[in-house]
């Protein structure tokens, strides 16, 4: 069998994290510590894909500046809303 | 690692963001005009879903448990996949086998095609169920966002099709591919996108 590469084990990681995202959701009531535990792994997601698909790791700095700026302000928000 | 000159600058822009200081810009320079305007149009509607959350909590804390989560969960599998494939298409495209990376497309398409059947199925579960845009304050601001999610993935999926017809009349290269890196970073970004929506619509309660 032919070995994984890193960007298969990106999407199983990627995939792995949405399904647990969905049981946390499905699983237990809301609380602080879902929310957190969600904005968190929504951020990875988000870092991952800036990263490793859209490959902007190693281009324009002002690029990579904005979307991760993007993708950590907006999953911020969820913890924001978790505690008032 | 993409080897592609520099673009050169708009002249528009300080010095200091131009390709030879800051990094090269993967795809070109309007497609990331484009994207940025994306993310503002949608940041504006994760501002207007916190502050709808902030005023009507029932409704969203009820909302979630409502929708179809199975819908939800499916689209994001359906979409980290495309991404995927997009990103093999890139690959290989690099390594000039344009046949595997045509393949690759064709099966983002077919991710994106997918994306847009369960969804059209989501939004006729819910007719059925009597959820309407005006069902309450939550289902405003799911319709809002899930429409326009979907509008935009309807739009990539067509200039998908625009992509892999230009890569079959040899458009592009190991050397000159920026219209596919273009519409993969497109591509990349409505995933993200609805990365961001997934939980607030579906998880979160």
């Amino acid at each position: 069998m032919k070995p994984l590469s890193k960007i298969e084990y990106y999407w199983w990681t990627l995939i792995a994290i949405t399904l647990f995202n969905t049981f946390l959701g499905e699983e237990f009531e809301s609380s602080a510590l879902v929310s957190i535990l969600v904005a968190i792994t929504v951020m990875f997601k988000g870092l991952m894909i800036i990263d490793h698909f859209m490959e902007l790791r190693h281009a324009h700095k002002y690029l990579r500046l904005m979307m991760r700026i993007y993708l950590i302000f907006f999953p911020s928000l969820i913890i924001l809303t978790a505690f008032i | 690692m993409n080897h592609q000159p520099p673009k050169a600058p708009l002249g528009i822009f300080p010095r200091s963001w131009s390709e030879l200081r800051a990094g090269r810009i993967p795809g070109n320079i309007p497609i990331w005009v484009g994207i940025l305007s994306e993310l503002t149009e949608f940041g504006i509607f994760f501002v207007a879903y916190f502050i709808a959350k902030f005023n009507y909590p029932e409704a969203f804390s009820l909302g979630p448990q409502t929708v179809s989560t199975a819908s939800g969960v499916t689209n994001t599998l359906i979409l980290l996949s495309s991404s995927y494939f997009m990103a093999k298409a890139m690959i290989n495209i690099r390594l000039d086998k344009r046949q595997k990376s045509a393949r690759f497309l064709w099966l983002t398409f077919s991710c994106g095609c997918l994306y847009l059947l369960v969804k059209m199925a989501e939004f006729y579960w819910n007719h059925l169920h009597g959820f309407s845009t005006t069902s309450s304050q939550f289902f405003t601001i799911y319709y809002y966002m899930t429409f326009n999610h979907f509008l935009h993935v309807g739009l990539a999926a067509c200039a998908i099709l625009w992509v892999i017809f230009r890569l079959r009349k040899g458009a592009y290269s190991a050397k000159q591919h920026a219209g596919l890196e273009a519409l993969a970073m497109y591509w990349h970004m409505i995933d993200l996108m609805w990365i961001l929506i997934f939980p607030l619509l579906y998880v979160l309660r």
